[in-house]
């Protein structure tokens, strides 16, 4: 769903993910190299330069080198127990640098981003075992460390370690969740005709239900946070607020036409829009045909669904008059469980909490059912305020155990790639 | 809407705040406990930087600790959809209270979530004399939780009073969290920490921040009116006055398990500080019975000067309508009246009219609410100063037992 005219065009792909949530490795690399290069031109004709590179020996921790030489010197195991390293990069590149157990593969530290010549401190609490540092430069093989023993025992909570997921695992994710939702556009163009035909027929109340179909085939696709830019602008643009979205003309889409058909406009007013909607539909498939997610997406998506069901949903901050926040929250949630579907695998392998999630996803689903009358759905404004926490805690915590779901499926680069 | 699935016990669990784990994780700061009962009984201040205060006791911290200088008042609403959750929720608070009152490194997660913390303290959280309060409304104990038979004897919806014009949508609430510590950003971060453990078992019904000034220029700190607020105070360190005033007894009506703790009056009170500022001195002091500079009662020179209303009985200098003389008479009948005074300021923003809406988070804790709280309030009908405030929210709540030893956990008793 789209805020107002926020989208901004990305590179790479059709659709513009804030590349904020992106890992930059190999754009910070160059950044930090660039960086590197104007320093040394900076000493061109003074004094000769003498760069004694060094670990800033302020920051805290062991002294560990890492590289694209060296990775892991300085670093020679320990007892088992909370360990900090002052994990110095003394390369020209940007890194990524791992601690991970030689034997199962798991991550249990990753310091992302360390830029050229930066010393960072990063903890860990590591169990007995062998464990060595990788490097990841971002354009170039992995480096790997010594490995290292870890001994003796820690009776405290150890950092848990995880399997990185990898572009390889997520990109088959991917396959299946955007021909899923291929498969869903035929749906969703028959509905928005339909609701076209009954506009253009006059039946305003039979346009209503149309309308509410076709806009929770919509809400299942996972459109949130610009995940299709101005797609989502033309179909489901927010309502701005303190306009009615009845008369507002720079709003299109589903909002728009909500707000003509439950203020009791015109059908000759209301067609128009709905004859965009479906042009708008169609350009939608267009987009759609071709691959427009990347790997880190399907995660996020998972999690970002719900958080903007609660900001403009829950809110009713994008109810234009049909008062079926509920029901699209109820969309929502089956679009959530759409996109965990291909990742669930790598989910039962990585996330112990998928289980409860799982439950907790059913739980918000059954408690969003009770509001649903046959067809008619209890609007916001009649729930009592019990029932209206009852939804905020069961939503919230339900998107809580999804943002580990984000987090465990970032995608990461495999040590030994 | 069944609720098999354990409230947030993924993320708590995992984390090891069950098992007590945490604790082991942490490197613990000594807690070292400082004035916790006030040494000078008689000068209430508030309470030096860089204190903690013991998580376990007897008694919850947050009630005989001087006061801090930030609070917040968090009244929740119970969501757990049955005995159990409530009981996650309730261990669940207790760990995340334990680890932030303690202060240390946050339990790391690893790859495997978002951070534990919010990081808004820094990596290691300092305990900044943050305590954290936890009591429990009347409406807690409905059918929904099989604790019908638990309530203490004297909890109930908060009494509308005469001169009260309360907003029931800010009043009472299944439980208060009292959040106080020596920096607003340690309250704010408390509270964002408590109600992320709990997320799907307490939602906020309504909230209230306030602040205690510093000495201006000693002695009790003022509110908003000017006046010192809360000199009159019993001394703290006095265990059996303490037992007598402040500590509930349990048998008799009481439940057994209320042994430890206190009834907890929060009321919202609103000060109409413009019309409030265009009164006299002379006739805000008649009000209070008070001298407005030094806090001294009229029938006396320094503010822990005892008012003499024996030689002052016609009222001449302290009326008999004065806040203090109501609220105190201080006879030996109204002995067993008196009550532990704990409150905040609060400054919100404004009222639609343009004026300034703030005022007091008045807040005593008492061994029998209607001996003591109800007793006075009722004395107070009518006072001279009801023009000035308007009474709008608050409840009545019962001061949970404090935490004793590892494995316990607020509220246990109830549920025995």
């Amino acid at each position: 769903m789209t805020i107002a005219s926020s989208a901004q065009q990305g590179a790479g792909t059709p659709f513009s993910r804030r590349l904020s949530r992106r890992r930059l490795v190999g754009v910070l690399a160059a950044v930090a190299a660039a960086g590197t290069a104007i320093v040394i031109s900076h000493h061109d004709g003074g004094p000769p330069a003498t760069p004694v590179p060094h670990a800033d020996a302020a920051i805290a921790g062991t002294p560990v080198t890492v590289g694209t030489d060296v990775c892991g010197s300085g670093w020679t195991g320990g007892r088992a127990g909370p360990q900090t390293f002052a994990v110095w990069n003394n390369s020209i590149e940007g890194l990524e640098v791992y601690v991970q157990d030689v034997a199962t593969g798991k991550v249990y530290l990753d310091v992302e981003n360390l830029g050229a010549t930066v010393t960072r401190s990063a903890s860990v609490t590591l169990a007995p075992g062998t464990y060595r540092f990788s490097c990841l430069p971002g354009d170039a093989d992995p480096v790997v460390g010594p490995v290292e023993k870890v001994t003796g025992s820690y009776a405290g909570a150890v950092t848990p370690g995880l399997v990185p997921i990898t572009d390889n695992d997520l990109a088959p994710t991917l396959v299946v969740y955007q021909t899923w939702i291929r498969s869903r556009l035929p749906v969703l163009a028959a509905q928005v005709r339909a609701l076209d035909a009954d506009v253009r027929a006059g039946d305003l109340a039979a346009a209503k239900g149309a309308w509410l179909r076709a806009h929770l085939t919509y809400e299942t696709l996972g459109a949130a946070y610009d995940a299709f830019g101005d797609d989502d602008a033309a179909i489901n643009a927010m309502p701005t607020a303190g306009i009615p979205a009845a008369g507002d003309k720079n709003l299109a889409g589903f909002h728009r036409i909500e707000g003509l058909l439950w203020s009791g406009a015109p059908a000759a007013r209301i067609a128009p829009v709905t004859r965009a909607l479906i042009g708008a539909v169609v350009h939608l498939r267009k987009d759609l045909a071709v691959p427009h997610m990347n790997t880190i997406d399907i995660g996020l998506r998972s999690h970002e669904i719900l958080e903007n069901a609660l900001q403009l949903e829950l809110t009713g901050a994008s109810d234009a008059g049909s008062h079926t926040n509920l029901a699209t929250i109820g969309a929502n949630l089956v679009g959530t469980l759409e996109a965990m579907k291909p990742i669930r695998t790598l989910l039962q392998r990585s996330d112990p909490d998928l289980a409860e999630t799982d439950r907790w996803l059913a739980r918000s689903q059954r408690l969003i059912r009770s509001f649903d009358h046959h067809g008619r759905w209890t609007s916001l404004s009649r729930l009592t305020r019990a029932q209206h926490e009852r939804i905020d805690a069961t939503l919230s915590q339900t998107v809580e155990l999804l943002s580990q779901v984000a987090v465990i499926t970032d995608p990461r680069r495999a040590a030994d790639q | 809407m069944t609720g098999e699935c354990p409230v947030g016990a993924g993320r708590i669990s995992r984390r090891g705040l069950l098992s007590g784990a945490l604790g082991a994780a942490v490197a613990a700061p000594v807690a070292v406990a400082l004035r916790s009962g006030a040494a000078e009984a008689d000068a209430p201040q508030t309470t030096p930087e860089e204190s903690s205060y013991p998580f376990e006791g007897r008694y919850q911290a947050g009630i005989l600790t001087p006061v801090q200088r930030s609070a917040a008042y968090l009244s929740l609403d119970a969501t757990a959809a049955n005995r159990r959750e409530l009981q996650d929720a309730l261990r669940a608070l207790t760990s995340s209270a334990r680890f932030l009152t303690t202060g240390g490194a946050p339990p790391d997660d690893g790859l495997l979530a978002t951070a534990y913390d919010s990081g808004v303290l820094g990596p290691d959280v300092p305990a900044d004399g943050l305590t954290v309060t936890a009591s429990v409304g009347a409406s807690l104990f409905d059918d929904r939780f099989g604790l019908r038979a638990q309530k203490p004897a004297r909890l109930r919806q908060m009494d509308e009073f005469p001169n009260d014009t309360l907003d029931r949508s800010v009043c009472d609430g299944d439980l208060l969290l009292q959040v106080c510590a020596q920096h607003p950003d340690t309250v704010t971060h408390a509270v964002r920490e408590l109600m992320r453990q709990t997320r799907g078992a307490l939602t906020i019904r309504w909230r209230q921040d306030g602040f205690t000034s510093p000495p201006r220029p000693s002695g009790t700190p003022r509110n908003l009116m000017g006046f010192k607020d809360g000199t009159a105070n019993p001394p703290t360190a006095d265990a059996s006055l303490m037992r007598q005033l402040i500590w509930t007894e349990p048998g008799g009506v009481e439940p057994a398990w209320v042994e430890g703790g206190s009834y907890h009056v929060v009321r919202l009170i609103r000060m109409l500080v413009e019309f409030w500022d265009r009164v006299s001195v002379r006739e805000q002091q008649t009000m209070f019975g008070r001298d407005r500079v030094t806090g001294a009662p009229l029938t006396g020179t320094n503010e822990f000067d005892e008012p003499d209303f024996g030689h002052d009985g016609t009222g001449d200098v302290i009326h008999f309508d004065a806040h203090i003389r109501l609220a105190n008479p201080r006879t030996t009948a109204t002995d067993d009246q008196r009550i532990l005074r704990r409150a905040f300021n609060y400054d919100t923003g404004t009222d639609s009219n343009g004026n300034l809406d703030m005022g007091l988070i008045f807040t005593c804790f008492n061994a029998d609410l209607d001996r003591q709280f109800v007793t006075i309030q009722k004395r107070l009908a009518d006072e001279p100063l009801v023009d000035y405030i308007v009474p709008f929210g608050g409840g009545y709540y019962f001061a949970l037992p404090g935490v004793q030893g590892k494995t316990d956990w607020l509220g246990r008793g109830m549920f025995a």
